[in-house]
């Protein structure tokens, strides 16, 4: 039987512990494990032979370890070799009668991905690229990556393996007892994310006992389509007169697991404290049982990087706001690759109960794949919701998607058939749901039965590519009911008549229906509860709509979806709240004129960020020139903040709030100067970065709003910021002051190498330093130009420095 | 798999926040108002349920040689480090992360402002300090018929920050708490600590 067949039929017995046998037979402290299978080969074969021995199919080589990250490229693949060759003998000496594999064993690289690490995802990728190029060579039959804590690390390893070789991969994930990954991940959202890659059995190890894992395995169970497998630790070690004991023996060890492979467990070993002897008494306990056959989860399953959201059950809202269509703020931030708007963006919309969000930054003039990547990229480290990939551009769709950590929902294929063949193999290659427009090269059927005959011609083109129905989803297109009095009608019935044919999931964007007319809102909503009651799944709509949130969840309750009414009422409840605020914001200064412009003052020294604004819209309300407010309030109010500051009478957290109040009422100031003001960074360019290598950035965060707080246009290029994107911003903008942050000793360096290069190629502009490490001492020996104590600090220098500049050239 | 021999792993949970200490941490001396708007509650909050405090230990023999401080995991001649030590003859190793939900939280934080985001570090910074309290406490407990020194953690004084690798290492700490390090040394998730404690002879 081959490899995959015995997989399926299970049960299949992996190896043990390694690295605690390793321990015993004397390797030391410091040393790894896998060196061993250079020094002591023989000792490395005689654990993996007793393994198959005592009834292992497959053992691990000894590769957990080997990684680029830890080793050159030859020490790799001199490691790989001999591990592979010490399995090899073994198979060939073991007597035992059991079909008996190898597996390429990987474990993390050892460096955190981004946004919480410093390691690129490509990086990740290429180096497990490299190891496994090197396995596949060796002959190994499968790539088994285990013990992952971390999700992104194991997509890109699992991408790895499927862009390199063609071996089956195993891929084992090590959860905590709250049974999530180390970065967050459930098993509901690894197994729609390992699935849609391809992986071939998947599963959990290490970590646990087999009685703690038991719950974790059982939910992989309840998700997966494809073999489970097991391979917990010895129970918990602890101290037994000086030496390391697990408190699990192979008998309770074996009886554990054995349970669970007549729910379907059918892959297993042990981890950590384990021996032959474990694997010996876990055959005998299953015995002759075997799992039942792998039944096809028939769901549609997308997932973020820790939450798995199923559709086509209880309807979802799909926020729209993430698209520049309409948006003339949105589309100048994203012209000028600012992310802070759809970030907030995307904080708003789930604040409101949006479950997915729709991203789309597809605007004339912008590099669409560059900026969709990094959107994904951001998006990722705020938000926990899945995400809803949306662009016509298959090169940003492949982009989005391989970096997305998850299985997103794909936005959009169609019956064309060009549009086909760009999108679905990439669906097939890295996962994901895909929505399918019921149009085709002649257009839009004006009829419904015409719609479902592209959905059924778009689900046989699906199946060629072994995409599965489950991971379709259609949307029948809303169109104008202003243009079309039936226009909503056959949206409507063709909705019904492909979820009752296919039986797959729908969406649609419910907001066009009602273009053109007046409060559209009303329509829509009703437009929603017809599609609702028709079955659809995913509503993509503006959840800070009241009413359209208003309409989905009434439809919930309506229907048996909502437990003693509690979103019902929940929502509710935040209605009047609402209004009272919006209500709130005007009429509170109206009774008292006078004391309105030292109330500003005031508000802004008190750090009081409602009340700044409220007086500054009072202000401006009653006649006031809005930059006699700046200068004869706001201004002298910071420097009053300041001063304390410096003398130690006001502290941090003080001057923040002081700060965010004065951005407050600049923010009212802008807004009535709008139109006349359009550019608003009219201010002394500076650029702020915290320099390569390093990502702390609060201390240069707090720098940026004091500095914009003073007027100053902060181009804030963030944090682990290369020396050369530093210098490309400043040249730019020709910016005379560059600030720049560093948190570590290990990072100075860089900021040396920064200042150096700035002072060589953009002589006009003074760089000053700062944060946790450096001193006034520390600045001259790597040349800054000034050295900022604190955040007032480095405002003091910026205004010196561009005194300096403008009285005559700094030199 | 690999961990070694001696390494105990401690799920020490979510801290109780003290505001007090968080305020500290965010730079506001305790006999400062406390700003009229500072979203503390909101803050908190927000940060409720982040923290999955968890620390991973291992005891090791101390050797002198000279000048030189055998660790047991790594050597060193750090002098800071050797007045620190001075008269004990073991040291427990330590590693303790609030994890990268905590992370994740402050980066979400500093989209809505950074008092919110100074407040979020100072919450996690709380929760980690905390959690090296609460181990350190179990491990007096444990280690009660010692005298236990005070924390001390590599790049404190003249005890190189490079120290870090080695101690990684030696917790195996990407494996058991989730601790990785960057190329400069920066530990993720942020909101961790590694140090050491002294043991010694208890005094009648």
């Amino acid at each position: 039987m081959s490899f995959m067949e015995l997989l399926k039929k299970g049960p299949f017995y992996l190896d043990g512990g390694m690295g605690t046998l390793l321990q015993k037979e004397g390797l030391k402290p410091g040393e790894t494990p896998e060196s061993w299978n250079l020094t002591h080969p023989d000792k490395v074969t005689a654990i993996h032979r007793a393994y198959y021995e005592a009834g292992t199919h497959m053992v691990a080589a000894n590769t957990f370890g080997v990684h680029p990250q830890r080793y050159s490229t030859e020490d790799c693949e001199r490691m790989i070799r001999a591990a592979v060759d010490c399995a090899d003998r073994a198979r060939k000496e073991a007597n035992a009668p059991q079909e008996k594999f190898i597996a390429l064993d990987l474990g993390p690289c050892g460096k955190l991905l981004r946004p919480l690490g410093t390691l690129e995802f490509e990086d990740a990728v290429r180096g497990f690229a490299e190891v496994i190029r090197i396995g596949a060579s060796c002959g190994v039959d499968c790539v088994f990556l285990e013990t992952m804590n971390d999700g992104a690390e194991t997509r890109a390893a699992l991408l790895a393996a499927k862009e390199n070789c063609d071996l089956p991969v195993l891929v084992s994930n090590a959860y905590g007892a709250d049974g999530k990954l180390m970065t967050g991940g459930t098993p509901e959202s690894l197994t729609a994310m390992l699935e849609g890659l391809g992986a071939d059995a998947i599963g959990v190890n290490c970590s646990l006992g087999p009685e703690a894992l038991t719950p974790i395995v059982e939910r992989y169970l309840a998700a997966a389509s494809v073999p489970v497998l097991m391979k917990p630790n010895a129970g918990l070690p602890r101290d037994e007169g000086g030496r390391t004991v697990y408190d699990v023996g192979p008998d309770a060890f074996a009886k554990e697991i054995a349970a669970l492979v007549k729910k379907g467990l059918r892959i297993m070993g042990g981890c950590c404290g384990t021996t032959p002897e474990y694997i010996r008494a876990l055959t005998e306990a299953v015995g002759t049982d075997v799992p039942p056959p792998v039944v096809k989860k028939d769901r549609t399953v997308i997932a973020s990087r820790g939450q798995a959201l199923e559709l086509g059950k209880d309807p979802v809202v799909i926020g729209e706001r993430i698209n520049p269509t309409g948006k003339k703020k949105l589309r100048k931030a994203l012209e000028e690759g600012d992310m802070s708007y759809v970030l907030n963006e995307a904080i708003s919309q789930e604040e409101r109960g949006a479950q997915v969000l729709d991203v789309n930054v597809g605007t004339p003039g912008v590099d669409e794949p560059a900026l969709l990547e990094s959107a994904v990229k951001e998006l990722q480290a705020i938000t926990d919701l899945p995400l809803q990939l949306d662009t016509a551009d298959p090169s940003a769709m492949e982009r989005a998607l391989r970096i997305y950590n998850g299985k997103a929902l794909v936005n959009s294929v169609n019956g064309k058939q060009e549009v086909m063949d760009a999108v679905f193999p990439l669906v097939k290659k890295y996962g994901g749901a895909v929505v399918a427009l019921t149009l085709d090269e002649d257009g839009i059927p004006a009829a419904a039965e015409g719609r479902l005959a592209i959905a059924e011609r778009i689900l046989k083109e699906a199946e060629k590519y072994g995409i599965s129905r489950k991971d379709i989803l259609f949307d029948t297109l809303t169109m104008t009911v202003s243009a079309d009095a039936n226009a909503a009608r056959v949206t409507l019935d063709a909705l019904g008549m492909i979820r009752q044919k296919t039986g797959c999931a729908t969406v649609l964007g419910v907001s066009n229906v009602s273009f053109g007319l007046p409060e559209r809102e009303v329509l829509g909503s009703t437009f929603l509860t017809l599609a609702l009651e028709r079955g659809l799944s995913g509503a993509i709509m503006n959840p800070l709509s009241n009413r359209m949130m208003g309409a989905m969840i009434s439809f919930r309750t309506l229907t048996g979806r909502d437990e003693n009414c509690g979103e019902y009422i929940r929502f509710a409840g935040s209605l009047p709240k609402l209004q009272a605020a919006a209500s709130a914001a005007v009429p509170a200064g109206a009774g008292a004129k006078e004391p309105e412009t030292s109330g500003l003052r005031r508000a802004v020294i008190k750090g009081l960020c409602r009340d700044a604004e409220r007086f500054a819209r009072t202000a401006l309300e009653a006649g006031q020139d809005g930059m006699e407010l700046v200068q004869g309030e706001i201004i002298p109010a910071l420097d009053e903040v300041g001063k304390g500051f410096e003398q130690k009478t006001i502290f941090l957290p003080q001057l923040m709030m002081s700060a965010e109040a004065a951005e407050a009422a600049f923010r009212v100031i802008k807004e009535k100067a709008g139109a006349r003001d359009e550019n608003q960074g009219n201010g002394t360019p500076v650029v702020i970065a915290t320099v390569k290598g390093d990502i702390h950035d609060i201390g240069k965060n707090i720098v940026k709003l004091l500095l914009e707080n003073y007027g100053f246009a902060v181009t804030d290029l963030g944090k682990d910021v290369p020396p050369e994107t530093v210098l490309e911003a400043v040249e730019r903008l020709h910016a005379s002051v560059c600030g720049l942050s560093a948190l570590m000793t290990t990072t100075v360096p860089a900021m040396a190498e920064t200042v150096q290069l700035l002072h060589e190629k953009a002589p006009w502009c003074r760089v000053m330093v700062g944060g946790a490490v450096l001193t006034e001492e520390y600045a001259k020996e790597i040349q800054a130009d000034g050295y900022g104590r604190d955040a007032m600090a480095a405002v003091r220098l910026a205004e010196r420095f561009t005194k300096e500049g403008n009285g005559g050239q700094a030199e | 798999m690999l961990t070694e021999e001696g390494v105990r792993i401690v799920e020490l949970g979510e801290i109780p926040f003290d505001e007090k200490e968080i305020l500290r941490y965010a730079m506001l001396p305790s006999f400062a108002p406390r700003p009229e708007e500072l979203p503390l509650q909101e803050c908190l909050e927000a940060a409720k349920g982040a923290a999955q405090c968890r620390a991973v230990w291992r005891r090791y023999p101390l050797k002198r040689d000279g000048e030189i401080l055998d660790l047991g995991f790594t050597k060193t001649a750090s002098k800071d480090l050797r007045r620190h030590l001075e008269g004990c003859d073991e040291i427990l190793l330590f590693a303790c992360t609030a994890g990268a939900e905590t992370d994740r939280r402050i980066a979400r934080a500093k989209m809505a402002s950074p008092a919110k985001a100074l407040l979020m570090h100072a919450i996690g910074a709380q929760q980690v300090e905390g959690a090296c309290d609460k181990l350190c406490g179990q491990l007096a407990e444990l280690f009660r018929d010692r005298k236990l020194t005070d924390r001390f953690s590599p790049g404190y004084g003249d005890l190189p920050l490079a120290m870090q690798k080695d101690v990684i290492a030696a917790l195996d700490c990407e494996r058991t708490i989730g601790i990785t390090l960057t190329e400069s040394l920066l530990m993720t998730p942020s909101k961790s600590v590694t140090a050491m404690i002294g043991l010694k002879e208890k005094k009648p």
